[in-house]
Formats: structure tokens, C-alpha cells, sequence
């Protein structure tokens, strides 16, 4: 049996943020992207963890929603 | 907890005529009736002279109301004109009066400042009176508090177990994917359910004889207006991309109005936009669902007996109580901007 729950923040201009996903073994799965080695030498970033870069908005969504 | 600055439904047109009837909203008691010209009347339902409940009075000389006690008579203001037996009107005998509006077949009535009451707010529920709908609805009184009732409309995994018989099957609680969408304003529970059996209701109504694809779209407004949008058309016909057409497409309307912090007052309808002069098929959908409601005001009044006895206990949240999480946020951020606003005006 899978559920999972797709949460969407609409904002005031009614664009809809990226969204948090909660899955049924536990999870909160983030949308966003995945971030380059270029950026991670830019801004001296962790090699080798698992960075993504995500919408400042999803930020207030997470605030609200969760 | 309850907002004020809203509308709510008080009753249905039909219940309301020159004999006045007593309801209670928001623990404010209320007396509705029509004038002789059958515009609405709402009162506060208790005469300042010895509190007796206006709505065993009568209304006389077309639209004054009548205290049944005494013979006091209040008009459309809630202003005493007439007290039997002297001249002089005390200056206190006055009641409150309420907004009122007709619309869609339901009355509305404005509990808060009425200053703030613009007839512009109240949603759209066009469906219980449109000829491109065949609709019925009715009223149910539930003892239990209101927002268990939003959050059973805004979870339906519910349908799997508590109405197997009528609307509900094991496909509406397994293997789910649920969108949940906060707006500025509500929130809106989207659900697909792709190639599986029909429940009951459905076969029914739409002779579906292979898998279905299903639809629930749960549109919430605050403070408790939930207006569903369900249905059904044989599966790999295209309803996730749009298309609708050779099944099954219906609303469920829903309004609740609290009575008091445990009670609560429940309009609802069902509409369907397929056969729609059929009354018949339109009162087959209506009574399966009222069995399905019926089936729910039961579980309600277990819940509120259950938390009478201890309010304080802690519940757990499922992944389904998605919906009605963000509905109760944002139910209780209105409440603190409501009584923010009302203590600066203190």
C-alpha cells in the first residue's frame, strides 16, 4: 500500500511553489534541482553530499504547510 | 472557536415562511421569518422583557413580531413598537438584528459585524439552482462540533471504510496519490483514481460495467464551505486530460454552520450535470448519498462523545489529514486576525 501527499503552496500572484511531497515510509521529499560541480566550486559547496537548490518560496511553504 | 465575520448558512428557502422559526448560531439564539411581501427577518430570539424565545410568538400586521408571552411587538429593526397596555416604549427594548440574504436556494445570515457583511463573499454554490444541474439537498442537525465535519469531507480515504455500501471501495484508500494546494484562500484536495472498480453509487447512476477512472476535487473556503467536485468515466477515456464526457460528473455541496462548540447545523446537496430532468435518477444519487451522510453524522457524534470526555487528549495525523491540517491553520490564523481586530476596536 503506497499513499503519499503531494503539498502545493499557492502564493499571492497565484503561482504554485515547487512542491513538498510526504511519502508513506516517512519521508518529506523536496522539488528542486540538483546543484552542478561548477556551483559547487563557485560557492565552495560540499563535494560530496546530496545538495539540491530549491525556490525560496518553497521556504515559506515549508513554514506554512508542515 | 468560531469566525464571525462570515456568512453561514441558516436554512434552506423553503424552511422559512411567516411563522417564525427558532435557530441557534454561533450560541447566539435567532428567530427567521417572512414579511407579509416575503422578505427575510433575522432577530436575536429573545424578548428583553422576560427573555422568552421570540419564536414562539407570531407575526402581525405584516411584519411586526410578536412576543408570544407578553404581546410585545418588534419590527424589521428589532425595535419594540408597541408594548400592550401603556404608551411609552423603554428605550432598551430592542433586539439585534442580523443580514440576511436569499441565495441559491439557501438563507444566509452575516453572525458578525454588519457593517462588513457584503453579499459579494458569499460562494458560489449556483449548481442548487441552475436548470443545467439536477440538484437535491437537505439538513441534518449533528451533535459535534463543526470542524470534525470538515475534516471528514476534506479526507475521503474515509469513503473505504465507513461507506462500502454506497460511495466508498477499497480503491479509495490504497495506493493513493493526493494533491493538496494551499490558495490564499482555501484549500483544494485534488485526487485521481485511475482504472478501478466503481463503487455502488456509481455503477447505479452510471452503468459503468468496466474499471473507472475517478475524480475528487475537495474545494475548501473558510469558514466551512466545501463544495466537491466527483465523478467517474470509463477508464483510458481521457478524464485526467480533460475529457469528461460518457460518465458520471456531480457535486457535493456542503455548508456547515456551527450551533454551539459541540452542535452543529449541516445543509448539503448533491448535483449531477447528466439527465438532469430525470427527478427519479436525481433522487437515486440523493438518498445514496444521504445513507453515505447519515452513516457519517454516526461516526461525528461518536468523536464528540469521545473528546466530551477528554478534550485534552492529543491525536495522531496521517498522511490523509493533509487536507484538513492547512484547513485548520488557516481557520485558526483567521480566528487570532478576527479577535486581533476585535480587541484594537475595544
Amino acid at each position: 500500500m503506497h499513499f503519499r501527499v503531494e503539498l502545493v503552496w499557492q502564493d499571492e500572484a497565484q503561482d504554485d511553489v515547487p512542491s513538498i511531497y510526504l511519502t508513506s515510509d516517512g519521508r518529506v521529499i523536496l522539488q528542486g534541482r540538483s546543484v552542478s560541480s561548477d556551483e559547487r566550486d563557485h560557492f565552495k559547496l560540499p563535494p560530496g553530499a546530496d545538495l539540491i537548490s530549491v525556490d525560496r518560496r518553497l521556504i515559506k511553504a515549508i513554514k506554512e504547510m508542515l | 472557536m468560531f469566525l464571525k465575520n462570515s456568512w453561514y448558512v441558516a436554512a434552506w428557502d423553503r424552511e422559512i415562511a411567516d411563522k417564525p422559526i427558532g435557530r441557534t448560531f454561533l450560541n447566539e439564539p435567532v428567530v427567521m421569518f417572512r414579511d407579509k411581501a416575503g422578505q427575510l427577518i433575522a432577530m436575536e430570539d429573545k424578548c428583553p422583557h422576560r427573555r422568552v424565545p421570540l419564536s414562539m410568538g407570531k407575526v402581525v400586521e405584516g411584519d411586526l413580531l410578536q412576543c408570544h408571552y407578553h404581546g410585545l411587538r418588534f419590527d424589521r429593526t428589532g425595535t419594540c413598537v408597541r408594548v400592550p397596555g401603556q404608551e411609552s416604549i423603554p428605550e432598551t427594548a430592542k433586539v439585534k438584528t442580523y443580514p440576511v440574504v436569499e441565495r441559491y436556494h439557501w438563507v444566509w445570515i452575516w453572525m458578525g459585524d454588519p457593517v462588513q457583511a457584503d453579499p459579494a463573499t458569499i460562494p458560489d454554490y449556483h449548481y442548487l439552482d441552475s436548470p443545467d444541474w439536477g440538484a437535491k439537498g437537505t439538513y441534518i442537525h449533528v451533535k459535534a462540533n463543526w470542524q470534525l465535519i470538515v475534516d471528514n469531507l476534506l479526507d475521503l480515504t474515509h469513503l473505504a471504510f465507513v461507506h462500502e455500501s454506497t460511495i466508498g471501495n477499497a480503491a479509495v484508500a490504497e495506493n493513493a496519490e493526493v494533491r493538496v494546494k494551499r490558495t490564499p484562500g482555501g484549500v483544494l484536495v485534488t485526487r485521481w483514481m485511475i482504472d478501478k472498480p466503481a463503487p455502488p453509487t456509481y455503477v447505479k447512476a452510471g452503468n459503468f460495467t468496466t474499471n473507472v477512472d475517478r475524480w475528487q476535487f475537495i474545494d475548501f473556503l473558510p469558514p466551512a464551505y466545501l463544495r466537491l467536485s466527483v465523478g467517474a468515466t470509463p477508464t483510458g477515456t481521457g478524464a485526467p486530460e480533460g475529457k469528461f464526457e460518457g460518465g458520471i460528473n456531480m457535486r457535493n455541496l456542503n455548508a456547515i454552520t456551527p450551533e454551539t462548540e459541540n452542535t452543529s447545523h449541516y445543509f448539503w446537496a448533491q448535483a449531477h450535470d447528466f439527465d438532469v430532468k430525470n427527478e427519479k435518477l436525481t433522487d437515486m444519487i440523493f438518498e445514496q448519498v444521504k445513507t453515505a451522510f447519515l452513516e457519517d453524522k454516526e461516526v461525528f457524534e461518536a468523536q464528540q462523545r469521545v473528546i466530551d470526555h477528554d478534550a485534552s487528549e492529543s491525536q495522531v495525523d496521517i498522511h490523509a489529514d493533509a487536507g484538513g491540517i492547512q484547513a485548520r491553520r488557516i481557520l485558526s490564523r483567521l480566528h487570532d486576525e478576527e479577535m486581533q481586530a476585535r480587541q484594537a476596536a475595544e
